[in-house]
């Protein structure tokens, strides 16, 4: 049977009622999307592992269960794609390095499990930054599977470090996927690739089976094309995980049905994100969101964010854990194998950084997290943009040095990424529009626990929008 | 000032490598990495040594007995 090339970008509920309706079987659609993963999946080097015969066998079981009326919940036959962190039993996990390439585990991430369970399918998995990039990396290239192309622009980089993850949503391989974020590894390949990302707030969802980097940053997430998919998928992922021992044991609920009226949240921005930070061919698409989020309601109050050393801050924790994490690969002289020269002299630092310098670090960390409690007092969350601009050319190298000397004290909400991660925030990754023929987006952040007024905003600008509806030119 | 990603690409880069990458100019032999990684990891400790914590401040993790 034809597939019609629009399913590829269909959204979760669109699938579901087309699922539901035996409009299409659970088979037809996960062949449809296991040749297309594993077509177009190397055309930019997204896909880390196909997974198509296993994917075969759930689907014709979720088809049974379809057929019976045995329905469990709006993910059931949808097919989706996991970052190469996510352990899959019996199928190698690689981390995106090559020290661990020929890796197996012989349990699934809870994620994938949890996935599983409600009758999603599990179609590859996909392409990352080795390691997640937490020794820091000069360039794209630094995978195993080769730099992640952007399906806007094959020349660009799709971002990192859940660049498959980004890429193969935009490019209509598969649903939804699953990334992870330590420190913007899910807010810059979803602005990268124009589509909607979701950081949950750090320990809802369980990370057990998933590569550590920093027990204390990492968190996973989903990246679909919408606000409402990715509120479908945290609340299949999240929840208590004894496995887990940073899990918060909560639950997520998505709720848009119980979500504040847009016009009673309040927004905390810094103009001179938009009009001076953002690059000059961007700021006209952020100038138009920030009209759109205005119109729907929303009061949008200028706000600072607490100052501190965001990026000293995290740089210190993340070293001190992944050093510790991978201390054997450091010391074994395995880090060698590594693709990027700057990654591998990142992490032989790292072992050596002082003890004081992380707990100076994770005492700040808790003044940041008051700071920021008492910011949310103010306003409900906060706003900028996911990246400056649209992706860089995939060649660029990351530590080029700028031209001129960083000002003294941060502008704006410059280091909002740091400053999210260190404090625990959920953040919110929503396409706004173009910087020339590239995806600019918009991230929202918000105090811990509120991803569905997150999402309440996600939804009111995207019912007011059709960025997220956009595709890439030949896909 | 106007200040722009290609110009603060060091400060602002597209990962968790951002407080890491330096404002020099990129090394290339591997002691030469090594050594501006320390120099990097020198500095960033320098800034936090900068920061004030009053004694009663505990670290932000948790241990659950």
């Amino acid at each position: 049977m034809a597939v019609s090339e629009d399913l590829f970008f269909a959204t979760i509920p669109e699938l579901n009622v087309m699922l539901t309706r035996l409009e299409i079987s659970a088979v037809e659609l996960t062949r449809a999307f296991t040749a297309r993963l594993e077509r177009l999946g190397p055309r930019y080097n997204a896909l880390a592992l196909p997974l198509t015969p296993q994917a075969i066998r759930k689907a014709e079981e979720v088809e049974k269960d379809i057929k019976r009326a045995r329905l469990r919940g709006p993910l059931q036959g949808i097919p989706y794609g996991a970052k190469d962190l996510l352990s899959y039993a019996n199928q190698p996990t690689t981390w995106g390095a090559k020290p661990y390439a020929g890796q197996v585990f012989d349990y699934n991430a809870t994620v994938v499990d949890k996935l599983d369970s409600v009758g999603a399918i599990l179609t590859g998995k996909l392409a990352m930054i080795e390691l997640a990039g937490g020794g820091g990396y000069r360039f794209a290239s630094a995978s195993l599977t080769g730099p992640c192309l952007n399906p806007w622009d094959r020349t660009c980089w799709a971002g990192g470090s859940s660049s498959g993850s980004a890429a193969a949503v935009a490019a209509g391989l598969v649903t939804y996927a699953i990334g992870s974020e330590t420190s913007g590894s899910i807010v810059t390949p979803a602005s990268f690739c124009g589509v909607t990302g979701l950081r949950p707030t750090y320990g809802l969802v369980s990370r057990h089976g998933a590569m550590a980097l920093s027990w204390t940053l990492d968190k996973l997430g989903p990246i679909a094309h919408t606000a409402e998919d990715c509120g479908l998928v945290l609340q299949a992922i999240a929840g208590k995980d004894s496995r887990d021992p940073g899990s918060a044991g909560k639950s997520f609920y998505y709720t848009p049905q119980y979500a504040r009226p847009v016009n009673e949240i309040k927004v905390g921005y810094a103009p001179v994100d938009f009009t001076e930070r953002a690059d000059p061919d961007a700021r006209a698409a952020f100038a138009t969101a920030l009209g759109v989020l205005k119109d729907a309601g929303l009061q949008l109050v200028e706000t600072r964010l607490p100052n501190f050393p965001y990026g000293p801050m995290l740089s210190a924790i993340l070293a001190a854990e992944e050093a510790s994490v991978f201390e054997d690969l450091i010391t074994s002289g395995g880090v060698n194998q590594l693709a990027d020269a700057l990654q591998i002299a990142g992490l032989k630092a790292a072992i050596e950084l002082p003890a004081r310098n992380y707990m100076r670090a994770m005492r700040l960390r808790r003044l940041a997290q008051q700071e920021f409690s008492r910011v949310f007092a103010e306003v409900d969350m906060l706003l900028t943009f996911g990246e400056e601009g649209g992706a860089l050319k995939v060649d660029y190298a990351l530590d080029t040095p700028p031209p001129a000397p960083p000002p003294p004290e941060p502008i704006g909400f410059q280091g909002i990424v740091p400053a999210g991660n260190l404090a625990g925030l959920p953040a919110l990754v929503l396409p706004c529009g173009f910087a020339g023929h590239l995806p600019v987006a918009l991230q929202l952040a918000g105090a811990p626990y509120s991803e569905n007024t997150l999402l309440a905003v996600g939804r009111a600008f995207q019912s007011r929008t059709d960025w997220h509806k956009r595709r890439p030119p030949g896909v | 000032m106007k200040i722009t990603r290609r110009k603060l690409a060091a400060a602002v880069a597209a990962s968790v490598t951002a407080p890491l990458l330096a404002q020099a100019p990129a090394p290339r032999t591997p002691d030469q990495e090594l050594q501006a990684a320390r120099d990097r990891m020198k500095s960033n400790g320098d800034k936090l040594a900068a920061q004030s914590v009053p004694m009663s401040t505990e670290p932000a993790f948790q241990f659950r007995a």
